[in-house]
């Protein structure tokens, strides 16, 4: 069984060592790979001195084709389960084993670590979200339940765990501008087991969130549009 | 301009031979200037055809005035300047359109040439890293293999 943790890094020079030296801790089997997308300082040379293979997109093109990348790599070279966490310090790596091993037991092809999940719990220091985020964060959570017909709490959690088959569909389709919550939709339509557990979040350890209230309103806009053109895509596409 | 040129003349009905000429000779050199474009690599054949076919369209109005109080009474629009207005309009519209549908094809295009390049490197870079210090190098030698599979 060969698993892979991938951790897209944009500009996470700060943070990045100290993650990438926590996965190592945590998940010790999994191989190891960063996908610099396009940073513009240190990222890609920290990243090397803490011992991880660096995949550097030669220009920004946002999370979506960072988190690509990653499950394009996976597929490659035939690993058998793959993982992925932000760069910034909020996901812990015991969590990402966990679910890690969800996919692994195969009980789920694709597996979400949700931190609103009935079963996560807050401690001190543990992720506080923001009240523009929170609203953010109901509003998908009902369209996506709604779309999917699927209870789902955290639409946008960047810590998720997968398998060969999510691999090859999420390296062909994965929307560049709004992947967490189509790469869902797309993933549920497809017929693939999709899971959430209960995970901690920690707050960010370095850089700061984008997320402004018209910034906010707008991305909301935009997820939604997604969400109601991703129910009239194709069912069942060929993906292998 | 050659539009304009039409607008300008097309509610008299009559269009004098002098604009009429001015108007197909502004045709002809948009279709020259599309052809030495071509000529000189600087447009792909494959985008010339919509612009060609509005040059035929100028030349056509040029040669044939009456053809445009044709299609203004096909609309159903009494003011053939509104019909022709009308027209130009949406054709700029869907050519607009159609840009942005090959704009956002070959963003696709270029992001995946990306990740790819990406990958290829990482994989050298770890090729290399495993041949310098001999360390794990048979689980960096076997990863070729499923490559063809997506």
């Amino acid at each position: 069984m060969r698993t892979l943790v991938f951790i897209p890094a944009w500009n996470e020079e700060a943070a990045l060592p100290g993650v990438i030296a926590d996965v190592r801790k945590a998940i010790p089997e999994a191989d190891l790979l960063v996908v610099d997308d396009g940073s513009t300082d240190a990222t890609a040379e920290r990243a090397r001195e803490a011992g991880a293979l660096v995949a550097s997109l030669p220009f920004n093109q946002g999370l979506g084709a960072a988190l690509q990348t990653g499950y394009l790599y996976a597929l490659r070279n035939g690993y058998d389960a793959c993982a992925h966490l932000d760069a910034d310090g909020q996901h812990p790596p015991e969590e990402v084993a966990r679910l890690l091993a969800e996919v692994t037991a195969d009980r789920a092809d694709l597996v979400i670590g949700s931190r609103y999940h009935a079963g996560a719990v807050a401690a001190s220091g543990d992720y506080r979200p923001t009240f523009s985020r929170r609203i953010g964060t109901s509003v998908f959570r009902f369209f996506l339940t709604l779309a999917t017909r699927q209870r789902f709490t955290d639409t946008t959690s960047g810590m998720r765990a997968a398998n060969r088959r999510v691999m090859a569909l999420f390296s062909q389709h994965y929307s560049p501008d709004f992947a967490e919550i189509e790469s869902l939709q797309l993933a549920v339509r497809q017929g693939l087991r999709v899971e959430e557990l209960p995970v901690r979040m920690l707050e960010r350890a370095g850089g700061s969130s984008f997320l402004t209230p018209l910034r906010s309103a707008f991305f909301i806009f935009k997820g939604l549009v997604v969400l109601l053109v991703g129910q009239f895509r194709p069912r069942h596409v060929e993906t292998e | 301009m050659t539009v304009l040129v039409f607008a300008a003349e097309a509610g008299q009905v009559h269009l004098t031979s002098q604009t009429r000429i001015v108007a197909a000779v502004l045709a002809l050199v948009f279709m020259l200037m599309i052809l030495e474009l071509i000529r000189r690599d600087r447009l792909q054949e494959r985008y010339s055809v919509i612009w060609f076919v509005a040059g035929l369209g100028m030349l056509a109005g040029a040669a044939f005035p009456g053809l445009l109080e044709v299609v203004a009474s096909l609309m159903g629009v009494r003011n053939t300047n509104v019909a022709l207005f009308s027209i130009v309009l949406l054709l700029l519209l869907g050519l607009a359109l159609n840009f942005s549908v090959i704009m956002s094809r070959q963003a696709a295009q270029i992001t995946r040439l990306a990740q790819e390049r990406a990958i290829e490197k990482a994989l050298a870079e770890k090729r290399a890293g495993a041949n310098g210090n001999g360390s794990s190098a048979e689980e960096t030698l076997e990863p070729k293999k499923e490559r063809l599979e997506s």
